[in-house]
């Protein structure tokens, strides 16, 4: 029987009269009583001042009025809202809009959840999938294993999924790789990473939640390594390899890395932890991946940034244009150390140097440490991982994308979460500071009809449809030109911008806002502008931001309303460069050929099937652009099961 | 007149012992120490729900923060699962459709909060990957938040307590959860 009795406070019992006219006889014992209990009153009452600390005054009032939607009730039925600090991005991805308070969650229906699901980018048949794990490429095949959910669209019971691809693009799916079977994996058989030994020959690190709930590094193998598909996995026998060091909690010890060899010629790993609110990468050698030696030393800490799960570690060329083999070291190459940060659910990266006899990494920048600096992306993007493709000599970056809409909505749908299109990684050059990102190139395979648009002015505050058919699958590239008269003239100002908390594209400012409008209906009740803010400066400095706006991406409620971006650094006698793949419910975008790169879920009611369309917009008050596109129907994927009866899921 | 000022005095003093032993000022008597429960409370945005609901388990006494997030989880899969039966049985006796419609709702939000939301924040607090369990808890409330304006323009609300119980001691436990990321 519910009683909600014992969470109240016990309303006053004000009204009980306990004296009666008897009382009046017996003045001189009455005197004495009054004076004790009033004694005691005061002591009480001086107890419950002194100790009493942010008691819920509201929900006392409440429960005594018993009014139903009294302000300060509605107020206290808000999400709970964390992040330590301005600026920092909310964890929970519900963010319904400020006005919608009188709305009910939105009735999705089977039309709208059905297009959500996406044509291109990697996902399984149903059912929740999280981080990517040990990608690698293996005799002829690209192989991607990922966190899995068997049972439903929620994580839990977490498992290995796992498919094939001859060109990170067609997607074929496979048999479960590892499931929870062993007594150091029965609470999860979570994320781990590939290493490719000189032989060709394949180990698997991965992380196993025990049955005593110790997090521990677990060694597999292929069952057959002459078989491309790696369809069966064997674990080692002496599982795990790994189990928490001491100073280290049972519970933060996670994600090996892919190993790299040593000049001694032995393996070396990192894997994430923290001490106390200090994110930390411990480092183990190794030279079997049974018996590891933990480093006195640590590869690198940034105090307050918490726990680091999937840390990522490898080299970049500062001179060539293509990816490195993780262990590749010398005077041109620059080594990253990546984190996804626990806190505030990004990802983060820095470029420096490493120290290969000490085993420790020094950041370029401080200032923008791991944690505290460049995230890799500026919307939904997490747990990130590159792998070296020694097949085109690139590395290649994955990374998980988690719904933004309602939980609800997402049981409805039976699915939940994308992984991004894999991505090229190359040091860029031209800023030193920042790591460029972009699609395979594969990915050009999916274009079908294109369509092109020179020199296409908008003026200040105007709108421009872009007729190119459907719009819900499209590979855009775009260049915009500002006037430089509106450049030069438009006086700088001290007021600082940032995407998040600008009020988006209705924020008119001299030169911004311009760019796309994805996933926009005729009436524009629905958009997704992927745009360009250009800040002056007082000191005549231009900054421009780039940012992605969900606020109006659907009428609907229960869906993240975020304007997410950041600055992009924009060199001199450089225009404003956009590439921008929209599939349905996701969008990616890339500015300046990937130097900041903005991923986000979109859910609209309307701009769906033929009815979302693309526009060019120009919301600014001075500046006038001129745009000049290239835009791509995209064709599907169409990722399926390996068409094998006996091997597909 | 002396009469009616000990009455009064007399009437105060008795208010003010009952109110004395409430159980939010109980605790306050046994002292100011650095009660594990009492600090952890306090970060989270319904302290007396948080201090009753924990201290209500025996197992709060020396248990760790990981600890009171699972006795916090436990507490809310109750009143959870005892809201869901309150909304069940309500819904047989309903007759008004608008009042159906709006229990309905209700139900299927509940059945998410029980199926769903506190299953993966009491994995994910157990197993520790404490991020998902900060979202499942963050989901329960919006869960039954939206339950919640499903009657707001209904003239009654029969459910309004134990709703605002599962919305605020899931609240709680979010708050919980993220000590421990």
């Amino acid at each position: 029987m519910v009683d909600t009795r014992p969470f109240l406070p016990v309303s006053s019992h004000a009204g009980s009269d306990p004296t009666g006219p008897s009382e009046n006889r017996r003045k001189p014992m009455k005197l004495q009583l009054s004076i004790l209990f009033v004694l005691l009153t005061v002591g009480f009452f001086a107890a419950l001042l002194t100790s009493n600390n942010g008691s819920d005054n509201g929900f006392v009032k409440e429960n005594e009025h018993g009014s139903l939607a009294s302000p300060s009730s509605e107020k206290q039925l808000r999400p709970v809202s964390r992040g330590p600090a301005v600026g920092v991005s909310e964890k929970s991805n519900r963010l319904f809009a400020k006005d919608n308070e009188n709305q009910l969650a939105y009735p999705w229906n089977n039309s709208m959840l059905s297009w959500q699901r996406t044509a291109f980018h990697f996902q399984p048949e149903k059912n929740w999938m999280n981080d990517p794990n040990g990608p690698l490429f293996y005799k002829g095949w690209y192989h991607f294993f990922y966190q899995y959910n068997p049972h439903a669209a929620v994580w839990g019971d977490i498992v290995w999924g796992h498919a094939v691809s001859k060109d990170l693009i067609h997607w074929l799916h496979l048999p479960l790789a590892m499931v929870a079977d062993q007594w150091y994996d029965k609470n999860g058989v979570w994320t781990g990473s590939a290493t490719i030994l000189p032989d060709g020959k394949v180990v698997m690190l991965y992380t196993g939640s025990t049955t005593e709930n110790v997090q521990v590094q677990n060694l597999a193998y292929p069952a057959d390594h002459s078989d491309p598909l790696l369809i069966n996995w064997v674990k080692y026998s002496g599982n795990p390899v790994l189990v928490p060091p001491p100073g280290i909690l049972d519970k933060d010890f996670r994600d090996p890395t892919t190993a790299w060899l040593t000049s001694e010629g032995k393996w070396r790993i990192t894997i994430g932890s923290k001490i106390n609110k200090t994110g930390i990468a411990l480092v183990y050698d190794t030279k079997d991946f049974i018996n590891y030696e933990l480093l006195d030393g640590i590869l690198h800490a940034v105090p307050g940034t918490g726990m680091w799960e999937c840390v990522d570690f490898f080299p970049v060329s500062k001179t060539e244009e293509n990816g490195l083999d993780t262990s590749v070291n010398g005077p041109s190459v620059k080594h990253v150390v990546k984190a996804s940060l626990d806190d505030d659910r990004h990802d983060y990266y820095s470029i420096g140097t490493y120290h290969e006899k000490n085993g420790t990494w020094i950041p370029d920048e401080p200032k923008i440490d791991v944690g505290i600096g460049l995230r890799y992306d500026y919307g939904i993007y997490y747990a990130a991982k590159t792998f070296y493709d020694q097949n085109k000599n690139r590395r290649v970056l994955w990374g998980w994308i988690g719904e933004s809409d309602s939980e609800a909505a997402d049981m409805q749908k039976g699915w939940a979460s994308v992984q991004s299109i894999p991505r090229t990684i190359l040091f860029d050059k031209k800023t030193g500071t920042h790591l460029l990102q972009w699609p395979v190139e594969e990915i050009e395979s999916l274009r079908l009809k294109s369509y092109e648009f020179n020199q296409v002015k908008v003026q200040a505050g105007s709108v421009v449809p872009l007729d190119v058919g459907p719009a819900t699958q499209l590979d855009i590239i775009a260049e915009f030109e500002i006037d430089n008269e509106a450049l030069e003239k438009t006086t700088g100002s001290n007021v600082t911008f940032s995407c998040s908390s600008s009020g988006g594209t209705v924020e008119r400012g001299a030169l911004g806002p311009l760019g796309l409008l994805v996933l926009a209906d005729d009436s524009l009740s629905e958009q997704t502008p992927v745009y360009f803010y250009i800040a002056k400066g007082s000191d005549g400095k231009l900054k421009t931001f780039f940012c992605n706006d969900q606020s109006r991406s659907s009428v609907a409620s229960d869906v993240n309303k975020q304007i997410y971006g950041n600055l992009v650094p924009v060199l001199e006698g450089e225009k404003l460069s956009l590439r921008v793949l929209v599939d349905h419910s996701i969008v990616e975008s890339f500015a300046q050929g990937g130097r900041t790169v903005i991923t986000s879920r979109v859910y609209p009611t309307k701009a769906i099937y033929g009815a979302a369309k693309l526009f060019l917009f120009n919301n600014a008050t001075e500046a006038s652009v001129s745009a000049s596109l290239r835009i791509w129907q995209m064709n599907s994927a169409f990722i399926r099961p390996y068409p094998n009866d006996k091997e597909s899921q | 007149m002396n009469n009616t000022i000990s009455l009064t005095l007399l009437h105060l003093a008795f208010c003010f012992t009952l109110v004395s032993f409430t159980p939010i000022s109980a605790l306050e008597l046994h002292g100011t120490g650095a009660n594990m429960v009492e600090t952890t409370c306090q970060k989270t945005p319904f302290y007396n729900l948080c201090v009753s609901a924990l201290k209500s388990d025996p197992r709060s006494s020396g248990a760790d923060v990981a600890g009171l997030a699972q006795i916090g989880t436990d507490k809310l899969k109750a009143k959870a699962t005892a809201t869901l039966r309150q909304i069940t049985a309500l819904l047989k006796v309903a007759k008004d459709p608008e009042l159906k419609m709006a229990l309905r709702d209700c139900a299927d939000y509940y059945n998410a909060i029980v199926k769903y939301d506190i299953p993966v924040a009491v994995e994910a607090v157990t197993k520790g990957d404490p991020k998902f369990g900060v979202e499942g808890a963050t989901d329960a409330a919006n869960e039954a938040d939206a339950c919640g304006r499903g009657f707001k323009n209904q003239p009654k609300f029969p459910i309004y307590a134990s709703n605002k119980v599962v919305h605020d001691l899931s609240a709680v436990v979010a708050s919980i959860v993220q000590l421990l990321l």
